[in-house]
């Protein structure tokens, strides 16, 4: 750590931010006139309150909360509230409607039981929709009111918290759909408070924050939340419908604000792109904005061209882009792109890069020429997330390195792996989990990649995890959905997902083998997949392609090749494939002169490693 | 303005087109997301269309209400006779 750098606890960080009175959050309500501000001095005795109110309840030192509020005041105080009194709260995600609610239900029990909490605080709206959640966790005592624990007027009594105790858990989907809990102490915030602040943004205190994002999800909690306290910094809070609904409003509050910092996945700056309106452009100045974070999904340098470009005639300065790598299980960032720099993209061979797992640049002029979208099978294009931050590593090793013993060269593609005082202690109440997410003492990230010059570029994500809306979804979980359909072959179902045709986002395609012809009863039972994913899962599917049976591409070994099928897709060539039993020989060539490379490349470098 | 149940039901039908998935038949019993393939930014989307449209407030929770076309057209006409909007 630097010699400056005094580590503190979030407890300490609210105490010392309160002799500010001018400095605090300031939170827009769609519904109301009002936006009321509380300064750091009334954070300080609001979330004190809130302490008092739930030591009330019966809650001691290192009892779990489970939090469910989607007001996004609520939602700080009593989360604030819990840290104070050292209980450890737990958020879960709002339900957000259109019929989703019983794989909602299914998750959010999962994680109240898994998190053993005794009380869950929420709205009295959210309380009837849980239903009978209360008689199915064993542990949980009490669902309370939220509006009952603000008119509670006990005084907190004070604990003593220290960097080792545990801060929070976060919830994260995991491959089963059942959410893990990353686990992080008062350590791991401060010292990724500290990478993110200091080192990666180099905050001032004349730093304004301008934030949308939902408070259940590392970025916006720990990002706007936390950060900003050991900081001393303003910011505005905006309920994420809203931005959903209006993306506009998200500019207005910076430009209102002359905000300096704002962050938001891929999606959010498409969206301003396509959904803001020239008229609602006029007396926007963004001038102010120095900081613009992309991360939680994968960056598209087009987007946010796209969005500079726009948006640059109201002020918006390109240059302020900062790409993100981060996960939970780092507690939030590992890396930012150099600030002031903006989007930093290195141009690579497409055939080297996904056939022989090497980041080979292209030749300056080629380089400079090289087209940002199409001619992928030339070019790849991959955006730069940075260096670690001091006292963190981030190295790459083969995803069969068990214990991480060879890191990977340089532009060598493998996992990510990282260490450092962000790192996570481990997955809540779960040992087994816990021991599968390290591999000799580091963290697997699950995505791959390469590092050029010491800075990260992310490829892709081993899990072929599909990322919609900054949520991870995981294909497996789909598919499995909708093999339950009746006329759908069971086990003949793909699901991926694509950034084609139009790279804005990533769309979910879901294939599927049936028996059924040709028409109408296909169409029925497209719709009829589509509504049980979507109630299981919370989750549109952008395309559901019926197949006849044997279409599906398969391993020898009669394994569904899923990524197989996206290059069918993606290619046109999915729907004009015959059956298994007349497919082409060239295919079968180019599929053996590829394992061919493969089995060439793995005695090379395995020989190479030998000599070493 | 005053609206009428069938220019509400155009209306609604209108702002919903364009987010329609190609060759899905659009009805009244049809499911925003199951049938027409409208994704949840799709109908965020749709929600500001139709607050401008006839300038009303749909709060969040009312969303969870709504699934089909008809829904739809339901929520809108039960506010607007709410505020007297509604011609019979």
């Amino acid at each position: 750590m630097s010699t400056s750098f005094k580590p503190r606890t979030v407890v300490q960080a609210i105490e010392d931010a309160a002799k500010s009175t001018q400095t605090g959050y300031r939170f827009i309500d769609e519904d109301s006139q009002a936006e009321p501000f509380f300064s750091h001095a009334g954070i300080e005795r609001a979330s004190a309150r809130f302490g008092g109110a739930l030591q009330s309840l019966g809650l001691k030192k290192g009892d779990r909360v489970a939090l469910i509020l989607p007001d996004n005041s609520d939602f700080v105080f009593a989360f604030l509230g819990a840290l104070r009194a050292g209980i450890v709260p737990v958020p879960i995600y709002p339900p957000t409607g259109l019929g989703q609610l019983s794989g909602y239900l299914e998750n959010t029990l999962h994680i109240v039981a898994k998190s053993g909490a005794k009380v869950l605080v929420t709205s009295p709206e959210i309380r009837r929709v849980l239903g009978t959640v209360q008689s199915r966790a064993p542990e949980l005592t009490n669902v309370c009111d939220v509006d009952t624990l603000k008119a509670q007027r006990e005084e907190l009594k004070p604990e003593k918290i220290t960097l080792d105790d545990t801060c929070f858990l976060q919830f994260t989907s995991g491959s089963t759909s059942r959410p893990k809990g990353v686990t992080l102490t008062h350590a791991n915030l401060a010292a990724n408070v500290h990478s993110i602040m200091d080192l990666g943004l180099k905050v001032q205190s004349f730093d304004k924050g301008v934030s949308w994002l939902p408070l259940y999800h590392d970025m916006g909690l720990i990002g706007f939340v936390l950060s900003p306290l050991y900081h001393v910094n303003s910011i505005t809070f905006l309920p994420p419908l809203l931005f959903l609904k209006r993306p506009a409003r998200w500019l207005e509050h910076m430009s209102r604000e002359k905000g300096t910092i704002s962050f938001g996945p891929n999606f959010a700056y498409a969206l301003c792109v396509k959904r803001i309106k020239e008229s609602e452009m006029q007396g926007l100045d963004l001038s102010s904005w120095r900081v613009a974070g992309c991360g939680a999904e994968p960056i598209r340098a087009e987007n946010l061209q796209a969005f500079a470009q726009k948006f640059g005639a109201v002020g918006f300065n390109e240059k302020a882009f900062v790409s993100c790598y981060g996960m939970a299980e780092s507690t939030l960032a590992v890396s930012f792109s150099a600030i002031g720099a903006g989007v930093q993209t290195d141009h690579v061979e497409g055939a080297a890069l996904w056939s022989e797992g090497l980041a080979k640049p292209m030749s300056p002029s080629e380089g400079a020429n090289a087209p940002t979208t199409g001619d992928a099978e030339r070019v790849a294009s991959v955006v730069s997330c940075g260096p670690a931050f001091p006292d963190h590593e981030i190295a790459v090793f083969a995803e069969t390195d068990a214990n991480s013993e060879t890191p990977l060269p340089e532009r060598s593609v493998g996992e990510l792996r990282l260490r450092g005082p962000s790192v996570m202690v481990g997955y809540w109440n779960d040992a087994e989990l816990t021991r599968e997410a390290f591999a000799g003492g580091w963290l697997k990230t699950g995505d791959i990649g390469y590092l050029a010059g010491g800075n990260v570029h992310i490829c892709g994500r081993s899990k072929e995890v599909i990322i919609v809306n900054g949520r991870n979804y995981y294909p497996q979980d789909m598919e499995w959905e909708a093999s339950r359909v009746d006329g759908v072959r069971k086990g003949n179902v793909i699901a991926f997902g694509t950034m084609k045709p139009t790279h804005d986002r990533e769309r979910v395609v879901l294939v599927l083998e049936t028996s059924l012809p040709e028409g109408p009863k296909r169409d029925t039972l497209k719709g009829e997949v589509r509504r049980v994913v979507q109630q299981a899962m919370g989750l549109t599917v952008d395309d559901v392609v019926p197949v006849d049976a044997g279409v599906l591409p398969k391993t020898s070994s009669g394994k569904l090749q899923r990524a197989k099928t996206r290059e069918l897709y993606e290619a046109g060539d999915l729907l004009s494939r015959g059956s298994i039993r007349e497919v082409d020989t060239a295919s079968v060539v180019k599929e053996v002169v590829k394992s061919q490379i493969g089995y060439f490349r793995h005695a090379l470098l395995g020989g190479i490693g030998r000599k070493d | 303005m005053t609206w009428t149940a069938e220019t509400v039901r155009k209306e609604v039908i209108q702002i919903l087109t364009p987010h329609v998935q190609q060759d899905a038949p659009l009805s009244e019993t049809s499911h925003l997301v199951a049938d027409l393939g409208i994704d949840s930014l799709g109908v965020m989307e749709v929600i500001a269309d139709l607050e401008d449209k006839f300038k009303l407030h749909i709060p969040d929770e009312a969303l969870r209400d709504v699934n089909t076309v008809a829904d739809v057209t339901s929520a809108i006409t039960s506010r607007l006779q709410n505020e007297g909007r509604l011609a019979e």
